[in-house]
């Protein structure tokens, strides 16, 4: 009887707190992390943890969300991806999470999107992918192809390059993004015999869109043998979608049989500041990246959020936390943009429910970014702009050109199509 | 009245050609660029770049590059004279710097006649555009044709061919008639048939591709395709034959350029294999200790080069302990800094042998007649091995960097030679005559082999088995440290860096014959050559990789004890 009369008093006074909206500080919602914290992907995903814990703070310092504490439940997919599926069950299902920051690889995010559309919650995605998918339980803040791959190939076109050179690692990103980039090239008028790296049968049949090496690939000689043939004449860029460390083999290789960036320039679409710090940069002076935010960005806004990130890790008591040496990249970004857009949506929402703050998101809400202005689209992707890079020997890259406001557009595979 | 030389007349007509404001010729190459800058219009200011094609001089480089640097200045003096300016020197308290005139490359003097100090921020930056950019290139390009290196002249030359630009035709001849480097001038031969490979005149197109014939170089391909195309199009047939002939010939050569480069590349990738499999052949082969630990000694080799380097250089961080240590003195660069790689050498072979006399007195001695336990607790030694290394050196890989006498190539007839791989086949040579001369010429290397034939009986006669087993273990621990300074040369350097080196040794060692240093050499260069070729044939290193191991399961049905068996008389086996 006591219990009951207390838990019916208890909700009196949550109804009156709802009413007097910011006198009940102490409330909470709950918000997921799900990223691998062990395993091969933690050296990357770890960093997007921080930087979302680092959101966080920065938010409930603030007064919160609808006046509520945001409250992280942090759990390890461990670079496992029956795991993930299994964390974002007791994300959904456990915990009662009002939203999941989460996933790196596409192969995480394929596997928790069944999890995520039976319970209806509700994902935020930070890292660049293939596209070709477009759930109404995941918003995409990550680069789709079209705000990556393209505008590269764009850029590239531009300065006169003539032949490319795909080369990725063997799974879905590369594999699904090379077939775009084919239909690209193509579309733009450059003929088949100019696009390296992939197997063709007698007939110029395409078989495989690009090179593919497996994870952990150590061996770079007969590929860089082959793009040396290939650029012989002049006029050849590499498009790389290599994942992780096997850059290093690679450019090491590469520079090793006399290539340069002046001579035949590699473009790749997964080397962030981040990944920089594991890799020989005075390998890779010169070699271009593209993403939709760099930490050189010369705007106030970057400069107020790499210091406030900063000087959060200075004073973080996350255990095991890295504070030496910390640069901030493009998924770290979207990761912070992604949940300001969440909370600008529940706001607009009046409520924490996932079809109401859908609904919110897709109406086209802007965040001011560090890397400029973001607007949700009704197709849960993001319009930003797009930053072609030259990287440094001190790992930064220099902005050498930016295409404004580009619209994410995640169907893309047939529509270059000739 | 001068003589016109042909080469002055060819330039005489180019530049007639390319421009006809003929009164900019009689300005300086500095003049000239002075000139530009004050030239507000866009398309105005290339045209006078343009004059420059041809006739500028070193200096006009140097100042096209701090244009492209934003470091050329327009200075404004009282009376709205405006003199374009560069600064140089040092800089004041003030910030302040000499000026140096674009137009005579003298200091600014200043109404009193005396030089002006100036700083950048009270003068106006000259801007410059991409299609500037572009025009300040073709006039670099040219200026590099007499450059001092020939590795640029070559880079100048071949750019101009590529091209196919037949304005720069002449300037290309006339260097031709200059130049002395062999190898330049067969750039200089290449880039003018390239070039005319585009005249009107099929004659001259015909020689063209003669020359193309002769010289098959790789880069001429596609513009011998481009070219027969254009004749089969053209309904030429004499000059589709003769591009199909001088296809032929470029294809001839790539074919001879991909057998031998594949040939280099096998042997390269054996001597890895090699490299790193051979403690492996010692502690597994002669000991016949199953040691899945192998891999973390490469690890350990790895970073103690690692460390050496970082020593040699601005000092070691290792984020964990909070620890860093500099040694006041070393912080070396240049060539000191990267003789660290010849220290790295020994130590790491030393580091990893005394962790794995460690491993043999605190686990291993207590196995020796128990390979499945041996096995499985040398497996757990590994998986403490890869957290320890975590523990110091933190998830992320370490940056080791190449010394630049291991990061070049030689190219010879288009077949390259990287200098990491000529050295790790050299490497192996000496490792596999080093390991010979100890076991057949050394008292250790006798004791060796005796309490491997059998231990009892050595025991027997007074050799302290013990203490060889030891060793053994330690000199098989210490080269595969050698090994890991090795492939830190030339990969990663991570705390699983170990993983993905450990099945290709236990598959080297398995298919050479266990116990069998020959058998063991043969099977790394063998398993390194047909995965290179595969890789070539097949054009996927997956689809090779996996036809080697495909064809290690066949051929060890066939011969399961590998390729040499090692017979002994012991009575336990």
């Amino acid at each position: 009887m006591i219990t009951n009369a207390s838990k019916f008093l208890a909700a009196g006074a949550l109804a009156l707190g709802a009413t007097l909206a910011s006198s009940h500080a102490q409330e909470t919602v709950k918000v997921g992390v799900l990223h691998s914290l062990s395993g091969t992907m933690a050296i990357s995903e770890t960093s997007l943890r921080d930087v979302l814990l680092f959101t966080f703070d920065e938010i409930n310092a603030k007064g919160g969300v609808l006046g509520k504490k945001i409250e992280p439940v942090v759990v390890d997919g461990a670079s496992n991806w029956p795991l993930f599926a299994e964390k974002a069950k007791q994300l959904l299902e456990q915990d009662k999470v009002a939203v999941t920051f989460g996933c790196w690889t596409s192969v995480s995010r394929k596997s928790v999107l069944p999890v995520y559309e039976k319970n209806n919650g509700l994902l935020f995605y930070p890292v660049q992918y293939e596209g070709e998918e477009e759930s109404q339980n995941v918003f995409y803040t990550a680069e789709a192809v079209n705000q990556q791959a393209t505008p590269a190939v764009d850029y590239l076109l531009e300065q006169g390059y003539k032949k490319f050179y795909l080369l990725g690692s063997d799974y879905v990103y590369p594999q699904t993004t090379n077939l775009v980039l084919l239909e690209y090239l193509l579309s733009k008028g450059v003929p088949l015999a100019n696009i390296g790296g992939g197997l063709k049968e007698e007939g110029g049949k395409v078989i495989s869109a690009g090179k593919y090496t497996p994870f952990g690939h150590t061996d770079y000689q007969q590929i860089v043998a082959e793009i040396k043939q290939f650029a012989a004449g002049g006029g050849a860029a590499v498009i790389s979608t290599l994942n992780g460390d096997t850059n290093v083999p690679f450019f090491k290789e590469y520079a090793a049989a006399g290539l340069t960036a002046d001579t035949c320039p590699v473009v790749s679409f997964s080397i962030s500041e981040d990944e920089f710090r594991g890799l020989p940069a005075k390998q890779l002076v010169g070699q271009l990246g593209c993403w939709t935010y760099f930490q050189s960005i010369e705007s106030p806004a970057n400069k107020k959020f790499i210091a406030d990130f900063q000087a959060w890790l200075a004073k973080s008591t996350v255990s095991g936390i890295v504070k030496e040496g910390r640069v901030t990249c493009s998924p770290m970004v979207l990761s912070y943009d992604g949940v300001y857009l969440w909370k600008a949506a529940v706001e607009k929402a009046g409520s924490f429910d996932v079809d109401a703050v859908r609904k919110a998101l897709q109406s086209g809400l802007s965040f001011d970014g560090p890397g400029g202005k973001v607007t949700t689209q009704k197709n849960m992707h993001l319009t930003k702009n797009v930053f072609i890079g030259e990287t440094k020997a001190d790992g930064q890259f220099k902005i050498i050109k930016s295409f404004d406001n580009v619209v994410g557009e995640p169907w893309l595979k047939g529509k270059y199509k000739k | 009245m001068i003589v016109p030389t042909p080469f002055r007349l060819s330039l005489f007509a180019l530049l007639c050609a390319l421009f006809s404001v003929s009164a900019a010729a009689a300005d300086t190459p500095r003049q000239i660029v002075a000139k530009a800058i004050l030239t507000e219009n866009s398309a105005a200011r290339r045209e006078v770049i343009g004059t420059l094609v041809g006739q500028g001089d070193e200096s006009v480089a140097a100042l096209f590059t701090a244009w492209r640097e934003d470091a050329l200045f327009i200075h404004s003096s009282a009376d709205g004279a405006k003199t374009p300016v560069q600064l140089t020197g040092e800089k004041d308290s003030a910030g302040r710097q000499n000026a140096l005139r674009v137009d005579d490359g003298q200091l600014l003097n200043g109404p009193d006649g005396k030089p002006l100090r100036l700083s950048a921020s009270e003068l106006t930056v000259v801007q410059h555009d991409r299609m500037l950019r572009l025009s300040m290139k073709a006039v670099i390009d040219l200026l590099d044709l007499a450059a001092s290196s020939p590795a640029k002249r070559i880079q100048a030359v071949q750019t101009l061919g590529f091209a196919q630009d037949a304005e720069k035709l002449p300037a290309l001849i006339n260097r031709l008639s200059l130049e002395q480097d062999a190898k330049v001038k067969i750039a200089l031969r290449e880039a003018i048939a390239l070039i005319q490979l585009k005249s009107a005149d099929d004659a001259v197109k015909l020689a063209a591709l003669k020359e193309l014939k002769d010289l098959h170089t790789l880069a001429s391909t596609d513009f011998i395709k481009a070219a027969q195309k254009e004749a089969e199009a053209a309904k030429k047939p004499e000059l589709a034959e003769a591009a199909r002939i001088a296809l032929g010939a470029v294809e001839n050569h790539r074919t001879a350029v991909n057998f031998f480069g594949t040939l280099f590349r096998g042997l390269s990738a054996g001597s890895i294999l090699l490299v790193v499999a051979l403690g492996l052949a010692i502690t597994f082969g002669l000991m016949r200790v199953i040691n899945m630990a192998h891999g973390e000694m490469i690890a350990i080799g790895a970073y103690t080069t690692y460390i050496v380097q970082n020593v040699f250089g601005s000092g070691l961080a290792l984020s964990p302990f909070g620890l860093s240590f500099t040694i006041p003195g070393m912080n070396t660069t240049g060539l000191a800094y990267e003789s660290y790689f010849l220290f790295a050498l020994p130590l790491s072979f030393l580091t990893a042998a005394a962790v794995g006399i460690a491993l043999e007195r605190t686990v291993i001695q207590f196995l020796y007649r128990r390979p499945l336990e041996s096995l499985l607790a040398t497996w757990g030694v590994s998986l403490v091995l890869q957290q320890l290394l975590k523990l110091i050196f933190g998830s992320n890989n370490v940056q080791v960097s190449s010394p630049s006498y291991l990061s070049g190539n030689w190219t010879v007839f288009d077949v390259v030679f990287g200098w990491n791989r000529v050295f790790v086949i050299g490497f192996a040579v000496v490792i596999v005559f080093g390991i010979w001369m100890i076991l057949t010429k050394t008292p250790l290397g006798l004791l060796m082999r005796a309490v491997m034939q059998n231990r009892g009986m050595a025991s027997c006669m007074g050799v302290r088995t013990e203490r060889v087993n030891m060793m053994t273990f330690g000199l098989g621990s210490g080269l595969a440290g050698l090994a890991g300074a090795f492939v830190s040369q030339l990969g990663n350097v991570g705390p699983f860096l170990g993983q993905n080196y450990i099945v290709d040794c236990f598959m080297t060692v398995v298919v050479g014959g266990v116990g069998n240093i020959a058998g063991t050499v043969i099977s790394a260069l063998g398993i390194g050559m047909a995965d290179q070729s595969l890789q070539q044939i097949l054009g996927n290193p997956v689809l090779g990789k996996i036809c080697v191991l495909i064809a290690i399961i066949l051929f060890l049905q066939w011969r399961p004890a590998g390729l040499f068996v090692t017979r002994s008389r012991s009575l336990d086996e």
